[in-house]
């Protein structure tokens, strides 16, 4: 092989693997460094640049939520139960299985209803301008997801139901 | 150390024996051949090919250097904002996950 053609390659292959060691090296280190697995609402905190009162006070505010949000989970959960129950046994499962599917519908609208009120005292605790862009953020974040399903399913994508 | 150096007149002998030197006569176009043989030294050291002048300038240290130090620069740079973008989403994820189930995202 001609030995210019080796150089070339050798000194390619080096910049590639300086550029890619430097590159994984400082990755793995500043996720190791940035990521504080204990706390959940550290993001909060980076993300909106948080004094520590408006932290305490956050704080305070999603300690008290969780226990609502686990209550209404489990509510969910035994609600989903129900209903592979309904639609596991007995042949007459349509009408039984509409009414635990409206239930769990309920529930699960009276979650997001129990969500965004928390969100919105979460973004009051924080300051206004900090507090929009929190509220706008976990709104795209948590309904956002389920709003794209819709749209999908509905004719604004290009796609219609065939009944 | 010499002898000559400490005889009285030793600056004298040494003055008449560099006279007394003859320089030998240049050859005839010395200065043309000297030319010719620092411009045929010059051409073969002239790389035969491209690929052969890109290696070499590639050889060149101060530019082997120089790209080392910015492809070293700019793998940090980007490992270091890719790793702290990720870490911020990772906690993203955690604060969501605790607020929000994930049956209703």
């Amino acid at each position: 092989m001609n030995r210019s053609l080796v150089i070339l390659f050798g000194a390619l292959a080096l910049g590639v693997a300086v550029f890619a060691g430097s590159y994984f090296v400082s990755q793995r280190a500043a996720e190791l460094c940035c990521a504080r697995p204990v706390d959940d609402l550290i993001w909060l905190r980076d993300e909106f640049h948080l004094s520590d009162a408006e932290m305490q006070r956050v704080r305070r505010l999603h300690e008290s939520y969780l226990p609502q949000c686990a209550e209404m989970c489990a509510k969910i959960a035994a609600k989903k139960t129900e209903l592979q129950a309904e639609l596991a046994g007995g042949t007459n499962v349509i009408a039984d299985a509409q009414v635990k599917l409206t239930e769990l519908g309920e529930l699960r609208a009276q979650c997001q209803a129990q969500m965004l009120r928390h969100f919105i005292t979460v973004s009051q605790a924080m300051p206004p301008e900090q507090g929009r862009r929190y509220l706008a953020e976990m709104k795209q974040l948590t309904l956002g997801a389920s709003e794209l399903m819709e749209q999908s399913m509905s004719g604004d994508a290009g796609h219609e139901h065939q009944h | 150390m010499n002898k000559n150096d400490t005889h009285p007149d030793g600056p004298q002998i040494s003055a008449l024996l560099r006279e007394s030197r003859m320089s030998p006569a240049l050859p005839p176009c010395f200065q043309q051949n000297v030319w010719r043989r620092i411009e045929n030294a010059e051409a073969s050291a002239r790389p035969a090919s491209w690929l052969d002048a890109l290696a070499a300038w590639v050889l060149r240290p101060r530019l082997a250097f120089a790209t080392a130090a910015v492809l070293l620069f700019a793998g940090i740079l980007l490992g270091v904002r890719e790793g702290s973008q990720s870490a911020r989403h990772e906690a993203q994820a955690r604060y969501l996950a605790a607020v929000a189930p994930a049956t209703l995202r």
